[in-house]
Parts: structure tokens; sequence; C-alpha cells
């Protein structure tokens, strides 16, 4: 589009979408509006200050014809003729639908209507976000009758009531839901209503809840209420592929970057440089992880772009209190490690040797990386409990995690061997060997290729 | 009918890279078949004529470069894409890959999408290539005999 055209622009926060909307109403304007957060943009075409159509970029085309045939309102050879003419085009669908006389002229206009007021209603809740008008109309194909914009605004932020309302739930309008494999009794016996049987029939894991809530023509926050009741009664599971497609990706390149971390600090020659490393490691590993907290947690998931302090106090509120009881507990030392903007930091810890050495330092080191090797276990369980719990994503990252922490064991076995070892000579007698505590003993026990204590990959590694 | 799939062997000692790998392949209906050390990478080899092979360069006992140099110099394996897998980034560890025979390096901590793609690049026409590893079985019998 031409900049030419660009009638305004700014910053959804200075100019919520709903004062635009109004504003373009009222002035009768004609024109694009085209509102952006994170990834999410909607293009709305206004004639003389009228809706004409919309367009979703970051939502598929949702298949009403597969849809109607979950709830054998039409004949899947019937779908299949409507399809092979509209090429999966919801308008053009519609159109034959009507066409054929299978659905009457009011209920399409009825339905290309509440389809823009679920997207008016979701983008009303983003918060931080860009909006600009150009004087040109985008050509969507519409068959819709132009729509009065404050008619349109007062449903959508109806429904968008009904999802604060809500609080936090794990769905978004992209969820996919699926039938439990364990069901086998007959759902007519749990009493469920008209509206929860239409939702269970479309619960194929194909079809995400936004689809649903157009296909049934019910707010999506009252079909996310009905699948979070459906998922109680254990009949169906969540399935939200893209999102979980992404998490998983993003999580997975964290355990790579944390176990690349690990093998690298093998090369530390002292015990102080291997436990050093580990400290690095460990807390490396935490703040990645509560970066992708900060993306995937499910009360800030689906709301666009937040604000940052807004994920840095969920973050702090979230991990602060099991990081002061760890330190409260079990590990004095962790006191020293705070949270600043989200991520922990163990600088202290870091910068120990300026004020104490020797064995003194080598203890606390010895501390503070069990500690945080608790606390990291607690904040990824915490985690994938909160963003994907006992789905297949969760249980196929729980196994990648558990051979990261196997690692990650053996590492600190090594030094606690070598403890046992020294400990063990200490109980001797008076240390003879002067070079005992100076790293050569740690380095001669890292660098025997015969050692049993070792890891083959750690011998081999520091040859 | 059944669409066939292709086949990647991972040979890395760290469990959580093996299972990494076979975690992100596998969503990409791709199988995955793991070793931990030289000696069962090239029995796999051997066992189940991969289509492409992960190859870390650090390994136990056998290092990276001396099973891809044992890979290439098999008559029937050799057209086998090898991707090596390492923490050294370095022109050098590049160059003795290269010579040793690989087809591509991969440094890590790789990203998982990057890792796809790389994977799927080199698996462009497997079917073609595993016909042609049993042509060259065919022909050593046939200078045996």
């Amino acid at each position: 589009m031409e900049s030419q055209d660009l009638i305004m622009d700014g910053d959804l926060q200075t100019l919520g979408l709903q004062s635009i909307l109004k504003m373009l109403a009222l002035s009768g304007k004609t024109g694009t509006l085209f509102i952006k957060s994170g990834n999410e943009t909607l293009s709305i075409a206004l004639k003389k200050g009228q809706i004409v159509a919309l367009h979703e970029d970051s939502v598929g085309q949702p298949d009403l014809l597969t849809m109607f045939c979950l709830l054998n309102r039409l004949d899947p050879s019937r779908a299949q003729a409507i399809r092979e003419i509209a090429q999966d085009n919801l308008q053009i669908s519609l159109g034959v639908l009507v066409e054929q006389g299978w659905m009457s002229p009011a209920e399409m206009q009825q339905r290309l209507e509440f389809e823009v007021t679920q997207s008016i209603s979701h983008a009303l809740r983003w918060v931080e976000g860009r909006f600009a008008f150009h004087r040109q109309v985008i050509a969507f194909e519409s068959r819709m009758h132009p729509l009065d914009v404050d008619s349109v605004l007062l449903e959508s932020l109806r429904q968008a009531d009904e999802w604060e309302e809500m609080g936090v739930v794990a769905l978004t309008r992209s969820s996919l839901v699926r039938w439990l494999p364990e069901v086998s009794n007959d759902v007519r016996s749990l009493g469920l209503n008209q509206d929860h049987i239409e939702v269970l029939c479309l619960a194929n894991g194909e079809v995400p809840l936004q689809g649903m809530a157009l296909a049934l023509m019910l707010p999506e926050a009252r079909v996310a209420r009905i699948i979070s009741r459906l998922v109680e009664l254990r009949l169906i599971e969540v399935v939200d592929t893209a999102l979980e497609s992404e998490l998983q990706q993003d999580l997975t390149n964290i355990i790579i970057k944390s176990q690349h971390t690990l093998v690298q600090q093998k090369q530390n020659q002292t015990p102080e440089q291997h436990l050093l490393g580990l400290i690095r490691t460990l807390s490396d590993s935490i703040n990645m992880l509560l970066i992708h907290h900060g993306t995937f947690a499910k009360s800030l998931r689906g709301r666009g772009q937040l604000p940052i302090p807004e994920i840095i106090r969920y973050l702090e509120r979230r991990f602060a209190q099991p990081l002061q009881l760890l330190a409260k507990q079990q590990y004095p030392i962790m006191e020293t490690a705070t949270f600043a903007n989200g991520q922990l930091d163990c600088r202290e810890i870091l910068h120990l040797d300026r004020l104490v050495k020797g064995e003194q330092l080598e203890e606390f080191y010895w501390e503070a990386a069990r500690g945080l090797a608790t606390f990291l276990r607690t904040v990824f369980s915490t985690l994938l409990n909160d963003e994907v719990g006992n789905f297949h994503t969760g249980r196929q990252l729980n196994t990648v995690w558990k051979a990261f922490l196997t690692e990650l064991d053996r590492e600190m076995q090594q030094y606690q061997i070598y403890r046992a070892r020294q400990h063990t000579q200490n109980a001797r007698g008076p240390q003879t060997d002067p070079a005992y505590y100076s790293g050569l003993h740690w380095s001669a026990v890292h660098h025997n290729e015969g050692n049993s204590l070792w890891s083959s990959e750690t011998q081999r590694r520091s040859i | 009918m059944i669409e066939p799939i292709p086949t990647v062997l991972v040979v890395d000692d760290s469990p959580t890279v093996r299972k990494i790998i076979e975690m992100t392949l596998r969503r990409e209906r791709i199988r995955v078949i793991t070793a931990e050390d030289g000696l069962s990478a090239l029995t796999s080899v051997a066992d189940e004529m991969p289509a492409l092979i992960l190859l870390d360069i650090q390994l136990p006992r056998m290092d990276g470069y001396t099973i891809c140099q044992i890979v290439r110099k098999n008559l029937q394996f050799r057209s086998i894409p090898i991707i090596m897998l390492s923490g050294k980034d370095g022109l050098f560890d590049k160059m003795r890959g290269r010579l040793a025979g690989s087809t591509e390096y991969l440094t890590k901590p790789f990203d998982s999408a990057e890792l796809v793609s790389t994977v799927k690049k080199h698996l462009v026409g497997w079917q073609q290539r595993v016909p042609m590893q049993y042509e060259g079985m065919r022909t050593r019998l046939r200078r045996r005999g």
C-alpha cells in the first residue's frame, strides 16, 4: 500500500481500537484499518464509516463444511461438492449453501457478522500494538451487508468481557481439543446440554476453538468454558498444535544450549573452576527458562504483546517464593541470588572469590551449585506443568529434560566423588602433599584416562 | 499405499542431544535410530542403511572423522549424506570434516528449526539413493563371485 494513502497511525496504548473505530464511523471514513499486536494482524475495510469486510492474518479460514458434517447438518458428499467449487473459501462456501437452499440468506449474514464480532472482540483485548488507517479499501471478498460499527462494538465488548470474567484460562482461540482415548461410556448419561454435546461432536483435534464458536454461533469465551468443563469431566484433552510446536521448539533450543554449556565447562582444570562453570551453566539455563516462560505462560499468552513490567511481575510472583524457601530451608547461599528484571541474578555467588578463598570458597560454590540445580528443576517442572501439562508435548519434553538432568547429575556426582576422596585422604592423616589443595589433585583425577570415576565422555573431552 | 519414510541415524554420546534430535525429527515424519559411540554407529549403518547420518565429532573410542572416512570408503554406503555435529566452529575443523567426507557441518548449539531444514535439504531424493546402495552391494558380490 502506498505511503501517501496513509491517513493516520499510532499505538494502541495512546488510542484504543474502540476509540479508533468510533472515530472512523462518526466521520464516515472509507479505507482500511490495520491493527497489529505481536504477530497478529487484523485488517478492517470500512465504507462510509461502516464495516464491509474483515481479514485476520494469523488465523486460517475455518472449515465450516467439515464442521457442518461433524454436526450432522450437511452430508459429506454435498460438502465435497461445495468444497470443489469454493476451494476452502468461507465466503464462497456460504454463498453456495445459500444458492442450494441449505442455508437461509439471513443465516449467512448472521454468520458473517458473527465472524467480524469475534475478531474485533479478540483485538479489543490487545494491550500493546500499532494501528494504521489507509484511504484505500483492500478488495477482500465479502458477501456481507455493511455493518454498523456501534452495534458490532457493543457485542464485541460484551464478548471480550466474557473472556475477562473467565480469569486465567489455559485456552486460546487456536486451541484444539480431541476426545480422550479412554472415553468409552455413553456421554448421554452425563447429563450434558446441547451446546456441550455439539462441542464434543466438533472435538476431533482439528477444529480450533475459534472455528467451533463460528460453527455453533457461540461466543469464543462460552466455547472455552464448555471445553474447560469437558476437560474436567475427562472427556477431551486440549491440543494447541501451533502454540505447542512453537513452545516445544523454544524449549528444545534452551535444552540444547544448556547441554552445550555443560559440555563446555567440563574442560575446566580445577574444582573451583568446575563448580563455577556449573553455577554459570545452571543460572544461564534458569534465565533462559524464565525468558521462555515470559512468552508462553498460560496467563500471559493469547493477549498480544504485553508490557515488559507485567511479564517481570508475573515471573517474580511465580518464582521468588520457591527461591526464598529454598534459601531458608536448604541452601542459605541462595539468599544472595535475587530477581532483577525477571532474571535470576547470581553475580554475588560468582564473585564470592573476592571474599573467601580455598576450601571455604569451594564449600560455598558447591552449596550454590546444588541450590541452583534444585531451583532449575523447580522452574522447569512449574513451567512445563503450566504451559502444556501432561499432554503429549509435555510428556515428550519431560523425557528430553530427564536426559539433560542425567548429564547434569553426572557432572555433579563427579565433584561429589572428588570431595569424598578428599575427605578420605584428610581422615587418613595430615596432608603431606602441598599440591593437594592447589588443584593439581583435581587435575590429575580429571585427566586420568583410566580412572573409572570419570565418565568416558568426560575423559575423552579433556584430552 | 503406505508412504515410505526415511531413516536418520543420530550418533552422539549425549543422551540429551540424541533425545532432542529424535523428538524433533519424528515430528517431521522421519524415523530416527541412535548410536552413542562409533562402533554401534557403524553397526547401525550396516544393519539399517539410513538415508542420512547426523554425526557428532567427539565420540568415545572412535571420533566422528574416522567414522565418516570408513563410511565414505565403503561402496555400499558412500552416498549417504553425513552431517557433522560439533561444538567446534573453527575453519580448521570444518575443513577436516570436509576432507573426511562430510556433506555438511552443523555447529552446536544448533537451532532445532535449522536442524530440520538441513536434514530435509539432504533427504531430497533419498529413495533414489537407497537402491544405489543396494546396487553397490550387488556389484561387490558379483566381483567376489
